[in-house]
């Protein structure tokens, strides 16, 4: 069985939905069949990218925001390797903004994991893009003006190939990680991660998946109502939240249209394995 | 024998290509040959000039007055007729360009072979290029020179593509930049020999990206390298840190032109020292390279890739407008210093690590962390020395020095060719090079485009020596120093 730990000792919070998420990408590696160094690892700043002290694979704890470009760096750098990024919600929706549309026009072959707990969690329990209206804290005494966006619907506008929800729960990762990995394109997963203690919502029994309602993720108009069913915003009775894959299709991917990239992932090897 | 020909016009009537037949031929007979542009921020009209000099002695920069001036428009024979000299020759009045190449190759009694030559190179329209040079080749009567034909091997290229060169002499895998003048004809020139070279070129969303892609794929063990001009660097600041912390190896091209903000977006400036000294917070390690030609270009291109390789820093190469862009004689092939590829991916990390590569707080580790990038610095500082830091030329030990880096090199070169002052060339900004002995005693005179003078202040805070404020000469109007003016206020400052 392959080694994936560290010797550091986890701080997330007791209880933090981050076990969960790191179990689940444990588990999947393990049972992919793909050596360790098939692997690299890129995480932002915030809650989610302890995920790198506690999962030893290659690759680097970014800075803050930027863990797109990096990943898309990496996969360049070697077309070969099975890229992982995590971000949390300030990382992907805040800071980096700008980097997840393009990540989604690239469409590089890469797994992005945001870990949506709707709150600047490490620097304790600032409002992020997608916190609700009225939500307040030391720094937002008169409530949170602005709707949340949507990410899955600004994903699909960017042309993303894979679109996909789910919460913070071992085999729902697992199975979300497997489907990514498979997928050839930019594979981007929201996962809803409650912060136990900045954002305590845990939408408990609002969830349903959408692969037992015969959804058909190829279907685009569909995909855009679906995205539309939680605005991340309200949460009453009547709230329901799909989860799983929204959308898939087959896109031109970045890296097999550069003559240069194919010849690499061809021949197995990364451009410092180029003699020149 | 030095001969000055302004070629002026609107944007799109293609003084570019005319300024090139003319030096590319020059440059083949045997001569020298520089040439510089003076263009604006705009893509039809308004008015742009080329200036090309060239000699049978080596030259290196422009002067003030023209000796030819050929006008694509009024407009120019009106901007530009205080720069004629009394029997200055002014070719006008006429819509084609290539009339022009017809009528300058009759004038200095070039032959009309060696246009053909040109055009037959160009491929497209040959036939109207050739019906357009006879016309003007016939109608020109009269002759300024008759060259003489010696097969020249000089190399006719511009600092960009001297950059270009070394990249690929350094072995570049992967350039990834956003446009922005003048960086932009590098990001043009890699582009247009990725599939030959087989390296990878990629314009991304903005300089942000730019820099972490750039690490993403140094960490890889890719040979990287990205490219901007002063904002865009000052974007990548907190990337440049990052590669500083995590220690990765990434060659990074910054162009200078005028600034603060959007500044002059087409001109040349030299004001961006301190930002490549000193951008990025905290405390790392990183050289800072002056190249001042394109021979020096493709050298520091390639020691930039060594160093950023050997010790896993980030290497900036400073260059600007002037230099990127102006044409230059290249006579001799450049030293390429080979490095090969050392990193790999292992575990990085924007927080200070532990071993295994995890955050750390712990005290101890801290600490040795950062003594290890200390010892480095040392490092750095004793292995440069075998590099060129800094390049002396002019009247050996003179009372008289004048100082300065980069694209005022050649100006400064023509300026001091029969003047008692020796001229000290910094080429390492970052390590610093030890010139206080050069200095200690002597009249220091500081050349730079920019108002502040900014090596006059690496100079104070790494010798205690303090240039003179009368002996800065300071030029912070977007265009370059011109050798005869720049001789005169050298001059004015020499003692005897």
């Amino acid at each position: 069985m392959m080694n994936l730990n560290t010797k550091t000792k986890p701080t997330w919070c007791p209880g933090c939905y981050n076990f969960q998420i790191l179990a689940g990408v444990k588990n999947t590696i393990a049972k992919s069949g793909l050596k360790k160094d098939d692997f690299a690892l890129v995480t932002g700043i915030g809650c989610h990218a302890k995920i790198f002290d506690y999962l030893n694979l290659n690759g680097i704890n970014t800075l803050h925001g930027r863990v797109l470009p990096t990943c898309l760096g990496v996969k360049i750098g070697n077309p070969n390797l099975n890229v992982l990024g995590f971000s949390g919600d300030g990382d992907a929706y805040a800071e980096g903004m700008a980097h997840l549309i393009h990540a989604a026009r690239f469409n590089s072959n890469i797994n992005y994991f945001v870990h949506n707990n709707q709150v600047f969690a490490l620097t304790i329990g600032q409002p992020t893009p997608t916190t609700e209206v009225g939500f307040k804290d030391k720094t937002t005494p008169l409530g949170v003006k602005t709707y949340p966006i949507n990410p899955i619907r600004i994903m699909l506008a960017s042309g993303a190939s894979f679109v996909a929800r789910v919460f913070a729960d071992v085999k729902q990762i697992e199975y979300i990680l497997e489907e990514a990995l498979k997928h050839k394109g930019f594979s981007f997963i929201e996962v809803i991660q409650p912060c136990l203690i900045f954002h305590k919502e845990t939408y408990a029994q609002k969830f349903y998946s959408l692969d037992k309602t015969g959804y058909d993720k190829t279907n685009f108009d569909q995909a855009w109502k679906k995205a539309q069913e939680f605005d991340y915003n309200s949460v009453d009775e009547k709230t329901t939240i799909p989860l799983g894959i929204f959308y898939q299709v087959e896109k031109p991917v970045l890296e097999e249209q550069y003559p240069q990239l194919a010849d690499l992932k061809k021949k197995k090897i990364g451009w410092k394995d180029i003699k020149r | 024998m030095r001969i000055s020909i302004l070629f002026g016009g609107p944007a799109g009537t293609g003084p570019n290509i005319l300024t090139n037949i003319l030096g590319r031929t020059l440059v083949k007979q045997g001569y020298f040959v520089f040439y510089s542009r003076d263009y604006q921020s705009l893509i039809r009209g308004g008015h742009n000039f080329n200036v090309l000099t060239f000699s049978d002695k080596p030259i290196h920069s422009n002067e003030s007055q023209v000796d030819i001036l050929v006008a694509l428009d009024k407009n120019t024979e009106e901007i530009h007729k205080h720069e004629l000299k009394k029997k200055s020759f002014v070719l006008s009045g006429h819509d084609e360009n290539m009339y022009y190449a017809g009528r300058l190759f009759k004038l200095l009694g070039l032959n009309f072979d060696l246009l053909e030559e040109e055009f037959k190179e160009l491929g497209n329209r040959f036939k109207e290029n050739m019906k357009e040079a006879k016309e003007g080749y016939d109608e020109e009567k009269d002759n300024l020179c008759a060259l003489k034909y010696e097969k020249g091997d000089s190399v006719f290229m511009n600092g960009n593509q001297g950059l270009a060169e070394g990249a690929v002499k350094s072995g570049i895998d992967i350039y990834y930049a956003y446009p922005m003048t003048p960086a932009t004809s590098l990001l043009g020139e890699l582009a247009e020999r990725q599939l030959e070279d087989n390296l990878l070129v990629l314009e991304l969303e903005n300089e942000i990206a730019v820099i972490n892609a750039g690490i993403g794929s140094a960490i890889t063990g890719a040979k990287t390298m990205i490219g901007t001009s002063g904002g865009g660097f000052d974007l990548m600041g907190e990337g440049l840190s990052l590669a500083g912390m995590a220690e990765i190896p990434l060659v990074i091209f910054l162009s200078q032109r005028p600034g603060p903000a959007t500044g002059v977006a087409t001109y040349t400036a030299q004001g961006d020292l301190n930002i490549a000294r000193h951008s990025g917070h905290g405390e790392f390690n990183r050289v800072v390279l002056a190249p001042g030609d394109p021979k020096e270009c493709q050298e520091l291109t390639s020691q930039s890739f060594y160093l950023s390789q050997v010790f896993g820093i980030p290497s900036i190469i400073i260059s600007d407008k002037h230099l990127g862009e102006s044409f230059y004689t290249v006579t001799k092939k450049p030293k390429i210093t080979p490095s090969r590829k050392l990193t790999s991916l292992t575990r990085y990390n924007s927080y200070e690590k532990d071993e295994e590569g995890s955050a750390t707080e712990d005290a101890k580790i801290i600490v040795a962390n950062i003594e290890a990038r200390l010892k480095k610095k040392k490092e750095i500082d004793n292995d440069t020395k075998k590099f060129d830091r800094v390049k002396t030329h002019g009247k050996k030990n003179s009372k008289n020095v004048v100082v300065s880096w980069g694209s005022t090199k050649g100006a400064i070169l023509d300026a001091i060719e029969d003047l008692d002052v020796e001229f000290l060339q910094v080429l390492y900004i970052e390590p610093f090079p030890q010139i206080k002995k050069d200095l200690e005693g002597k009249n220091i005179i500081l050349v730079e485009n920019s108002a502040t003078g900014m090596l006059g202040e690496v100079i104070a805070e790494k010798t205690g020596i303090f240039i003179e404020d009368k002996n800065k000469i300071l030029r912070y109007d977007g265009r370059p120093f011109l050798h005869d003016e720049l001789k005169k206020e050298i001059e004015k400052r020499l003692k005897k």
